[in-house]
């Protein structure tokens, strides 16, 4: 699934555009040892932690798209990091629930 | 042998204040309050109260490989040699070895047990047994009554265990007291209730505990649902604020007819401004608190947005103060 | 699971969040929340916005005091295999199943 299409699902924004990024499973976190510790190559990232040390865990677990949610507003270091790893960045509105239950049809991150 | 005529020495009796100046416990160390009740219970309690009364005894004809087999079942290191309740002396660990080192483990236990004794009286206060204990090497001390009769025996494991338990009591009573004197003063001026809880600083186990405390209280006393929730809101980011970003503080609960107040006050290091850390987001916290799950900058702007008043006040290099008023809706009474 | 063992409240709603002062921004009442953040702060942030019951998902061990503060504050503790995200969408499918039934 593209970022775009991902977009659409929350009914977000795209903060941060980057080609061709895309994801094939989703996984839902905040706590960023925690999704070091569990999250899959290419999975959709969704959480609330909207700071540049998200985009540097993304680029380590190998994924390229973060759903920033609760309408979080995403800092300009991390745009910009975002678009030097080139990591997607979409925020919604949703709850961490609500994006997980909109992307449901991708399944779970595994590790 | 001849004449028996074992020597036991006995403790004087000095009075009280020389006991308390040879104390092993320095009451000045212990200040306050404390140090009253402990010399309190050092006078109270005698040695009777605390003593083992149950004594394990040989005979005098008995022979050391029995001491032996009765002080290795028992666990202990000092047997007193005693008939009929008159004690003639002790067996001890020391005498054992020479027993077998020497190979006269089947003589008679009075023939190698000591007899130049320290006992103690059973009338002595405790304050005594315990300068005994400092000035001997003796694990445990046999008790006499005032017929000379073997009573008991005491060791300093006794001691202290008994004292622990008492002091308990005592603090426990005493906390009691005070506790209802306060509601006591306080109901004849205004109807109010105050509680105070220290925060410390880092200590991250513990965060949050005021809180949840708070909410509890405030659930006892029935206020309105709505109102509690926001108050344990406010009252956890302040205190979770106080625990990670300053020097450590208290959190204060106070409880009126028509309010209810929280305020949070730590020793430092202040707020440079005040405005920028009222905004949502914005946080001083560092990468380990973040990967703990705090530090989202969102404390003090949770705390003004749940509370009716909010006044915040802070002095670089020495205070923090926000203070969260709620006002308790009116019920039909 | 740890709890006081009093009759299960009903989920009224779902919070999947590891940032325990966002979890305290939610106004709902009775709320599940869902965490990878084993730790007492999970526990007591639920007690402080009323939540019924906490899982703590990926498998995490949870620690003594975790439970004990649980049990202390009677809030239902659930330690959960799945990751977070699974069990989102495994609750949601049960309680549509439900609401069918």
């Amino acid at each position: 699934m593209t970022a775009e299409e991902i977009c659409a699902k929350v009914g977000g924004t795209v903060a941060v555009a980057v080609e061709g990024a895309s994801a094939e499973t989703v996984y839902v976190g905040d706590l960023l040892s925690d999704i070091m510790g569990h999250a899959g190559e290419e999975c959709a990232l969704v959480t609330i932690q909207n700071h540049l040390n998200t985009i540097a865990v993304c680029t380590l677990v190998g994924c390229s798209v973060v759903v920033i949610c609760h309408s979080r507003p995403v800092p300009p270091d991390m745009a910009e990091g975002a678009k030097r790893e080139g990591v997607a960045i979409v925020v919604t509105p949703m709850s961490q629930y609500e994006a997980a239950l909109a992307l449901s049809s991708l399944p779970p991150s595994g590790r | 042998m001849g004449e028996y005529n074992p020597t036991i020495l006995q403790g004087q009796h000095t009075n009280d204040d020389e006991i308390l100046a040879k104390t092993p416990l320095d009451p000045k160390a212990l200040g306050g309050d404390s140090s009253v009740i402990i010399m309190e219970l050092l006078q109270r309690f005698k040695v009777r109260d605390v003593m083992k009364r149950q004594v394990i005894s040989i005979s005098r004809t008995a022979t050391l490989r029995e001491a032996q087999a009765i002080m290795r079942e028992n666990r202990i290191s000092g047997l007193p040699v005693s008939e009929n309740g008159r004690l003639y002396g002790l067996v001890s660990v020391n005498d054992i070895i020479n027993g077998l080192d020497g190979g006269w483990m089947s003589d008679a236990c009075e023939d190698h047990m000591a007899t130049n004794l320290v006992v103690l009286e059973a009338g002595m206060p405790l304050a005594f047994a315990l300068r005994y204990f400092n000035n001997y090497t003796y694990g445990r001390f046999p008790v006499l009554d005032s017929n000379r009769q073997l009573v008991g025996i005491i060791s300093q494991r006794d001691v202290m265990r008994a004292l622990l338990y008492e002091l308990s009591v005592e603090i426990r009573k005493l906390e009691r007291k005070t506790r209802g004197g306060h509601e006591q003063e306080d109901q004849s001026k205004e109807h109010y209730f105050r509680r105070e809880w220290a925060v410390v600083r880092n200590d991250l186990s513990r965060a949050g505990h005021a809180a949840n405390d708070i909410k509890g209280l405030l659930r006892e006393r029935k206020i309105d649902r709505t109102v509690v929730r926001r108050v344990a809101v406010a009252a956890y980011e302040l205190e979770i604020n106080i625990c990670i970003h300053s020097h450590g503080g208290v959190m204060v609960l106070l409880i009126t007819d028509e309010t209810v107040t929280i305020t949070a006050k730590d020793r430092g290091p202040g707020i440079p401004d005040i405005e920028w850390a009222c905004r949502d987001g914005t946080s001083t916290a560092n990468d380990w608190i973040r990967s703990l799950g705090f530090g989202a900058g969102m404390g003090l702007s949770n705390s003004k947005r749940v509370s009716d008043e909010f006044d915040i006040q802070s002095e670089v290099g020495k205070f923090t103060k926000v203070q969260c008023v709620f006002r308790i809706p009116k019920t039909g009474n | 699971m740890a709890g006081d063992g009093t009759s299960p409240r009903a989920v009224g709603a779902v919070v999947a969040n590891d940032l325990m002062s966002d979890v305290l921004l939610h106004d709902a009442d009775d709320i599940l929340l869902l965490t990878s953040l084993a730790s007492d702060q999970a526990i007591r942030t639920a007690h402080i916005v009323g939540a019924m019951g906490v899982v703590v998902h990926n498998a995490k061990p949870l620690s003594e005091t975790m439970i004990k503060v649980a049990n202390d504050l009677g809030i239902p503790l659930v330690s959960s295999p799945l990751s977070k995200y699974d069990a989102c969408v495994r609750l949601h499918d049960a309680f549509l199943a439900e609401e069918r039934a």
